[in-house]
């Protein structure tokens, strides 16, 4: 049975590429207000599970629920490489639907509030090109968060990033929490278990709880 | 965007502009006035044109040009930022908003570069029917562009799709249309299958004889709407979201 508390619940999740079975009957859920973590070796299949869990990817069995708004970021840098830092917020502005004029707030607000929470407002009107690998994915990032997402799936958000906006990013998470939203993070390497109300291992395609 | 894009890539603009600068003028310095004698293929097997070598060459490297550069152009639209493409789509654009997008641009793009394409040609002589020679040179560029659409959203590699535009577009558009060749071909009907085929006997038919275009015309259509369809579909299969 599918849990209506939950805002992201995955049921017997299954991957296979070919003869290659990548993930097994993974189950998992995670509520409001709670930020989960996925660890595992490099190759386990966790970039696998969060692109089945944001749709880019068909499970080969299982199902997943989303309640809620969802905001994405790759491990890859999938931005436009081509355009400003500007151009491609307002790019995703006007793909999260936050471009039309009734809305109370802009979305230039909430692109300066990100813009200054990791303190790379200065390259807003820098080509993508010319930044640097940790700015880069601190856009990489900001446009998972433009439209204030319910649920956060974020697979290495913070590779690349110095201490100092590591350490940002985790006092955006925690009031994020506060908020209620779900936030869930996967990462080969966790530095600091007491951050996640709930900590998983995936290994030979099945999640263990930590 | 794929505008604002196009426009910072300033040497790709400036290629647009030069390399049908420099085919015509390796033409005009590799050819003479001297007359030849052909069939054009999409006219009655009776009828034998006497044309300028220098002026049947210029016609034949308008369309040749226009759909190698279109075709590039249009597998860089297709194939660039794709995955970022869909990282937009799963944030809620719409695809057909994305590949509306890139369309026009390849669109705006196939009229200027035949447009420039036709005026560097009259520069050395006048078609019979000018304006219809230009259309051709569009309908190359519609052709293959659409073929450079179709190899992108096949292959996600650059390296494959030029080398398969590369491939087709060498041997087919700057080869085997040249009437001077395909006139004594042993096997016309691959010839006439090839995608530069219809467009070079439209330009070929307006700029020398006052035949008939129709048929050409509407094939280069139907057969550019061929390629583009399969470039849709199989596009809009990659963005699909599964939810």
């Amino acid at each position: 049975m599918i849990d209506d508390k939950h805002t992201i619940e995955a049921l017997h999740v299954g991957k296979s590429f070919g003869r290659r079975g990548v993930l097994k009957d993974v189950t998992f859920g995670i509520r409001p207000g709670e930020i989960v973590g996925i660890a595992g070796e490099n190759g386990a299949g966790k970039s696998t599970l969060l692109k089945i869990l944001v749709g880019l990817l068909a499970p080969t069995a299982g199902e997943v629920r989303i309640n809620g708004n969802t905001g994405y970021c790759p491990q890859e840098m999938l931005v436009f490489e081509t355009l400003t830092v500007r151009e491609n917020f307002r790019l995703f502005a006007a793909a999260y639907g936050l471009d039309q004029a009734k809305r109370a707030a802009p979305w230039e607000d909430a692109e300066n509030e990100l813009l200054e929470r990791f303190r790379f407002q200065q390259y807003e009107n820098t080509l993508v090109s010319h930044l640097s690998g940790g700015t880069k994915q601190k856009l990489n990032l900001s446009l998972a968060l433009l439209h204030s997402p319910d649920v956060l799936i974020l697979d290495e958000p913070y590779s690349g990033f110095d201490w100092e906006t590591y350490l940002r990013f985790w006092e955006f998470a925690a009031e994020l929490r506060s908020q209620g939203r779900s936030v869930l993070i996967v990462s080969h390497f966790v530095y600091d278990r007491s951050k996640f109300d709930a900590l998983f291992e995936l290994a030979d395609g099945v999640l263990r709880c930590v | 965007m794929a505008v604002r894009e196009l426009r910072r890539s300033r040497i790709a603009l400036i290629l647009l502009l030069l390399i049908p600068t420099l085919f015509n003028l390796l033409i005009v310095l590799t050819t003479t006035d001297r007359p030849l004698a052909f069939k054009l293929a999409s006219v009655s097997e009776e009828t034998f044109l006497q044309v300028s070598e220098r002026r049947e060459s210029l016609i034949f490297i308008g369309g040749a040009a226009v759909g190698l550069l279109t075709s590039f152009l249009a597998l860089s639209l297709i194939q660039k930022h794709a995955e970022v493409n869909r990282r937009l789509v799963l944030c809620g654009y719409k695809p057909w908003e994305l590949i509306a997008s890139k369309l026009a641009v390849l669109l705006c793009v196939v009229v200027l570069v035949a447009c420039y394409a036709a005026a560097i040609l009259r520069l050395f002589f006048q078609p019979e029917r000018f304006a219809l020679v230009v259309l051709g040179f569009i309908l190359a560029g519609y052709v293959y562009g659409c073929y450079g659409l179709l190899v992108g959203s096949i292959l996600k590699r650059e390296l494959e799709g030029v080398l398969l535009i590369v491939l087709l577009a060498n041997i087919d558009a700057g080869w085997l249309q040249n009437p001077i060749y395909y006139a004594d071909a042993q096997n016309k009907m691959i010839i006439r299958r090839l995608p530069a085929y219809l467009p070079s006997q439209v330009s070929m038919v307006s700029a020398f004889t006052d035949h008939s275009i129709f048929n050409p015309l509407i094939g280069s259509v139907v057969y550019g709407s061929i390629l583009l369809l399969g470039a849709l579909l199989i596009y809009f299969w990659r963005m699909r979201i599964h939810r």
